[in-house]
């Protein structure tokens, strides 16, 4: 009984449900994401084997697996660096990815750049932007090259709430508008931009009320609810995709960790940490699934189990990559063809 | 003076505007300065006087004037390269600002700078930034002063439609709002940027949507009736006096010149043209002037426009007289 209730009262709040399959999917890719970013974070970098510095979005996976889900082969994605989900469900491997966080040659910027300043195009992945919000105009840039072509993709592009002050924010929401380009721009809302509080970023409650002055569509959806995430990406995604243009989706969640792994967050609240575990994106889908009856408990041991020997290879693998050599330092500063 | 017929664009004072007779004169002296001054530059430039670019507010003057006429001493206005009008209300003089074009030792500049681009703190005016929206951070600044120092002072400046598709224009308001300060922002959306028209600008009718988005408080307004931009940035100012933070106003109107004097907005469709050039704000005010019997007779309109005739070609007199700046002072000023 309690699996159709909670389906019925899925399908009676949104459009597009997930099956079955691709439930589990999106949480596998959650559970992957939280232990890579764990193993990173709380291990590997007190161990003092990675390089720079670490920014996990734990407490955000359901938005970057409940968007990216629903990209085609040739659609390009522009993530912030909250969004390892993106990566993963692009196919970039976790043993690259472990790679590129301990500086490694075979890391994807062959380590020539820190941690999560990755991208592969390859995987139609761009390299994230330190300067945030400049993914903005790149990503509107894209899907104008897309209309070029005649191509029917789409671009995804991912900011937190703190990009939205930027220019570039602004002047890309509004190049992608006027020439109703196949974009869709998602906002991680976890409330802190590094220890900026909302209200002392924007003097409005939401980021989607800054969408009709651009003349588009603008939706605030719980993030931390993978399903509604999946739903309302998808119709943001199909409206760009059939010329409906950009939209603005704005996901609200909460950064369960510091700005970085160096940072405590001791200017946070202690009892919005409290609150916001409470809503664990994860812990809460699995209670779905369970009480649909799509999985076990038993089973989710499994899945973390595998979750963490695929971390575990990934790490043995980086480990036994080697630091770029020192002749390589200019190559791929300039396009060399 | 023929007064309205049924089709001719009319306008009215707001209910809540209140206006005095010398007021209401002034508002109309300072249209016309604005204009002939903007004629006689234009003369100027044909005569090869001029020293770089000529910009006109042909059909933008209430919108200059009527704002600027709402401040009080002690406020800061920073214009756009279409806002002389608001600088002659500030009480900049007419020499002054031909003498700027011409490039005269006499400027404010001392010939060093063009056009409106000088400031005085005297008169509260800051220096235009010739790249359009950087003034909108300044002002917030200006603002952030106001507000820190507990002064019953506003800070204004001006953007264009096209200036709201800048960075500066986004992050500007956005710290203003935040921050509650006393900052007006104008848009005088005149429907082109340059060659560029207002719907390959941005995606929506009016530009006031986006005030919500910031949390801002705005209002659009006919930007050629100067009694309801008087009235509502007089009300923008009690606002921000009273702390409620920034006010965004979109002023409709329309650029009836080119860009600049070298552009013949040959894009501008004629029918365009012609139908907001009906919507003059000046021969409208004027009817409106008679129409109340705030003039008393044509004479008194006559007259005040022989005053004016007679001022700018004193002033052109003398500015024609003046000097080039001297080689040696190029260097002055440049730092503080």
């Amino acid at each position: 009984m309690a699996d159709r209730q909670t389906l019925s009262a899925h399908k009676a709040r949104f459009a597009h449900v997930p099956d079955d399959k691709t439930k589990l999917e999106m949480l596998h890719y959650m559970k992957l994401v939280r232990e890579i970013e764990d193993r990173i974070e709380r291990k590997l970098y007190r161990q003092g084997r990675i390089v720079g510095g670490v920014y996990v979005g734990r407490g955000q996976e359901a938005i970057s697996v409940g968007t990216a889900i629903h990209m085609l082969q040739d659609d390009v994605v522009a993530p912030s660096h909250r969004d390892m989900g993106v990566f993963l469900m692009r196919g970039i491997s976790p043993r690259r990815i472990i790679a590129q966080y301990m500086g490694r040659s075979t890391g994807l910027t062959r380590g020539r750049d820190g941690n999560m300043h990755m991208g592969d195009m390859n995987h139609n992945v761009i390299a994230f932007v330190s300067h945030l919000g400049d993914n903005v105009p790149v990503a509107a840039g894209v899907a104008l090259a897309f209309v070029q072509r005649g191509q029917k993709n789409v671009a995804l592009c991912y900011n937190g709430e703190g990009a939205t002050s930027r220019g570039d924010w602004h002047e890309g929401l509004n190049f992608a508008a006027v020439h109703k380009l196949p974009v869709v721009f998602f906002i991680n809302n976890n409330a802190y931009a590094y220890s900026t509080p909302l209200e002392l970023q924007m003097a409005i409650p939401d980021v989607a009320m800054r969408a009709p002055g651009y003349g588009m569509p603008g939706e605030i959806v719980d993030g931390n609810d993978i399903v509604a995430v999946y739903d309302s990406a998808k119709r943001a995604i199909d409206l760009a995709r059939s010329g409906g243009g950009p939209s603005l989706v704005e996901y609200k969640t909460f950064r369960m960790t510091g700005h970085s792994a160096h940072d405590d967050a001791g200017y946070v609240p202690p009892e919005l940490f409290e609150e916001w575990k409470l809503k664990d994106p994860i812990v809460r889908f699995e209670k779905e699934l369970v009480a649909e009856g799509v999985l076990t408990t038993a089973r989710i041991d499994e899945m973390q189990r595998e979750c963490e020997k695929i971390i575990d290879d990934a790490v043995e693998w980086g480990e036994q990559q080697p630091f770029p050599a020192a002749e390589e330092v200019t190559r791929d500063v300039y396009y060399e063809g | 003076m023929k007064l309205s017929t049924s089709d001719a664009y009319t306008i009215e004072r707001p209910a809540s505007l209140a206006v005095d007779r010398t007021a209401l004169l002034e508002l109309y002296y300072f249209m016309v300065l604005n204009r002939k001054l903007e004629e006689r530059l234009g003369v100027l430039y044909r005569q090869n006087q001029v020293v770089g670019g000529l910009y006109s507010s042909l059909g933008q003057e209430a919108c200059s004037v009527g704002s600027a006429y709402a401040l009080e001493r002690g406020d800061f206005l920073a214009p756009m390269i279409r806002n002389l009008g608001s600088l002659l209300v500030r009480g900049v003089r007419p020499i002054d600002i031909m003498a700027q074009y011409c490039a005269r030792a006499i400027s404010p500049t001392q010939g060093k700078d063009l056009n409106v681009h000088f400031g005085s703190v005297e008169n509260g005016i800051i220096a235009p930034i010739s790249v359009v929206g950087a003034l909108i951070p300044v002002m917030a600044g200006v603002a952030l002063e106001m507000k820190m120092h507990d002064k019953p002072q506003v800070a204004l400046t001006y953007i264009g439609d096209g200036g709201t598709s800048t960075t500066d224009f986004h992050e500007g308001i956005n710290f203003a709002a935040v921050h509650k300060l006393p900052l007006i922002l104008i848009i005088e959306n005149n429907q082109y940027a340059y060659s560029t028209p207002a719907r390959l600008q941005f995606a929506v009718t009016d530009l006031i949507d986006r005030a919500v988005g910031y949390g801002c408080y705005g209002e659009i307004v006919d930007g050629n009736n100067v009694l309801a931009v008087l009235d509502v940035v007089r009300r923008a100012r009690a606002r921000c006096v009273a702390g409620d933070g920034p006010v965004m106003i979109e002023a409709k109107t329309f650029r009836r010149k080119g860009h600049a004097e070298h552009d013949d907005a040959g894009y501008v469709p004629r029918e365009l043209l012609a139908a907001w050039e009906k919507k003059d704000p000046i021969d409208a005010y004027l009817r409106w002037l008679f129409a109340n019997n705030v003039a008393e007779s044509e004479q008194e309109i006559a007259g005040i426009n022989t005053d004016i005739t007679a001022i700018l070609e004193a002033a052109a007199d003398e500015v024609l007289a003046a000097p080039f700046p001297d080689p040696s002072i190029a260097r002055e000023n440049v730092y503080g």
